[in-house]
């Protein structure tokens, strides 16, 4: 049974498609991170899976309970950390918490252990008697953060965790979230930043235009790209014709661009390719100073899969 | 059950939390009871309305109530519309629980804002006693959740948008209050108009009122029939509420 799943989920505003005839999954125990700028259909995506929103056609199972016909179900095995932390201008922190277990049934006698514990992790600890309108926009997205890991719920789902959280807080949330679904929990994170991802992903679903473009680990979606590792290479003499040529004649080798001493080259797999080169490059008599290899970002494999960067509008 | 209340207790906590909002609703009541009441009370002589003063305290409340209805009902926009519905239709209760401690909240916002009145009324003019106070206080909040569920339903149309939603609230507010029996009884209303006051479910949540603390029944609507329209409002409000955040409001709208 797969932790979520989608048949033909399609979701509309009116006129605007939000998601289009989606068919998705998510595996028991694994971190699904949703790859997509702004507008792809992330957030309709986490909505209809919450039973907030309701989907114009198709179905979607979470644990294996259907989102239209169960929808109390459902909610009672999954948690939601929203991407805008708004609202409960006057109540603190702490309160919040508490209301928010006493909902899902916390047991009471560990309750105020776990709400302290996990404020202290995530530095709201110091915060705790402040009103909700007087915390700072990173202590809000923390204390949405928060709900979810007091709540240790099957499926927990985190939409743009860090965004307005500074550089030290992200690692901390990521960290947190890695050790739910350590403990068991199937997580999904919505998101744009591609460090976020790189961070979490067990498995990523780009998605663009509310469709879904391809599903699998980083890796394999790196390796997908042709050519998508760059390596450059400094030589201690300016670089021969006749080496460049025996390069081209190694394989794996998309494109390769010499200028003095240095050589620039996209092959598809790095590991490969620079053995031989350096192989190459001694039975020549080149003599290598430096090597840099660099591997394709999932900017490139968004850019690569979809033809726009993630940071273009839709 | 144990989750609506739970919900609930979090929504009146929140009423609490504005203690001061609360004390000043109570002062402008005195105020108003005070100052207007007592001019109006002067101005109107009339044998048939034999206390004027205690008939303006009543209609008074019955405005208080609207006022909470009403607040109540924005509430659950502004929820909306601040992202806090999202949040709520995220947690593990049916849609109907979620009404049901919408409705809980409702009951307890108007005995807060309109129990203390009502009590300070009953004593200044000398007619307090426990069960008129309790009976008034039933109707009113039947009243109050009748209005409630009728604001609720209209939130709809705050999902389309919130300008107009707020001019339909504010034309229906001014309907329902003017042509109604909340500041006269409906034998002195003139026939053209009276026929209109009918239609306003605070003419029947203000003589239920009235008849329950005694007032003289000739002035009044027939108390059986005020006592069933002001139920049947309020339990069919309720229940086109439920059906529509569960048919159509969505808590969000986001790609």
């Amino acid at each position: 049974m797969f932790a979520v799943e989608t048949l033909s989920l399609s979701k509309k505003y009116g006129k605007t498609d939000a998601l289009r005839e989606l068919n998705f999954t998510v595996d028991e125990g694994e971190i699904m991170v949703i790859l997509g700028p702004n507008g792809s259909g992330k957030t309709t995506l986490l909505m209809t899976l919450c039973t907030i929103l309701k989907p114009t056609s198709g179905t979607a199972k979470v644990m294996g309970i259907d989102v239209v016909k169960d929808g109390t179900k459902v909610r009672e095995v999954m948690g939601i950390a929203f991407q805008e932390a708004r609202g409960f201008w006057r109540h603190k922190p702490s309160s919040i918490l508490k209301f928010h277990a006493s909902m899902f049934d916390i047991d009471p006698v560990k309750r105020q252990d776990l709400i302290e514990q996990t404020m202290k992790e995530l530095e709201l600890w110091e915060s705790r008697d402040k009103l909700f309108m007087h915390l700072s926009g990173g202590q809000a997205k923390r204390l949405e953060t928060a709900k979810v890991l007091v709540q240790r719920p099957k499926l927990a789902i985190f939409d743009e965790p860090t965004s307005q959280v500074d550089l030290r807080g992200k690692r901390k949330i990521w960290d947190k979230i890695r050790e739910l679904r350590d403990q068991g929990s199937t997580i999904i994170v919505a998101t744009n930043e591609v460090r976020e991802a790189e961070y979490l992903a067990d498995r990523v679903t780009i998605l663009h235009k509310g469709t879904l473009v391809v599903r699998d680990s980083i890796p394999k979606l790196k390796d997908a790209i042709a050519g998508g590792d760059v390596v450059e290479v400094g030589f201690e003499d300016p670089v021969a014709d006749k080496l460049v040529e025996d390069l081209k004649n190694l394989g794996g080798i998309l494109t390769m661009s010499p200028e003095g001493n240095q050589l620039r080259a996209n092959v598809s797999k790095a590991e490969d390719w620079v053995p031989r080169m350096t192989s190459a490059s001694y039975n020549m008599g080149a003599k290598i100073s430096t090597i840099k290899i660099t591997e394709p970002s999932l900017d490139d494999v968004f850019l690569h899969f979809t033809g726009k960067s993630l940071e273009e509008n839709p | 059950m144990n989750r609506v209340l739970t919900l609930a207790s979090f929504n009146i906590s929140m009423i609490l939390a504005e203690r001061m909002g609360l004390v000043l609703s109570w002062a402008l009541f005195a105020l108003q009871f005070g100052i207007f009441g007592s001019l109006m009370s002067h101005l109107v002589q009339s044998t048939k309305v034999q206390d004027y003063f205690f008939f303006y305290g009543v209609g008074l409340m019955v405005i208080t109530v609207f006022d909470t209805g009403s607040f109540v009902g924005r509430r659950f926009v502004e929820r909306a519309h601040e992202g806090e519905l999202p949040y709520y239709l995220s947690l593990p209760i049916s849609r109907r629980g979620f009404l049901e401690s919408q409705a809980v909240y409702g009951v307890v916002a108007t005995i807060l804002r309109a129990g203390p009145p009502l009590i300070g009324v009953l004593a200044f003019t000398g007619r307090f006693t426990l069960p008129g106070a309790f009976f008034a206080l039933l109707s009113l909040t039947t009243l109050g959740l009748g209005i409630s569920g009728i604001m609720i339903s209209f939130s709809f149309i705050a999902f389309k948008s919130i300008d107009i939603y707020n001019a339909i609230i504010a034309g229906l507010s001014a309907l329902l209050v003017r042509f109604s029996t909340v500041f006269y009884p409906l034998i002195f209303i003139p026939s053209f108009y009276s026929p209109v006051a009918v239609f306003s479910p605070l003419t029947y949540g203000a003589d239920l009122t009235r008849w329950v603390l005694g007032f003289d029944p000739h002035l009044l609507l027939n108390p059986i029939l005020a006592a069933v329209v002001v139920t049947a409002i309020a339990l069919g409000t309720l229940s086109l509420s439920a059906g529509i955040v569960d048919k159509i409001i969505e808590g969000v709208k986001a790609a």
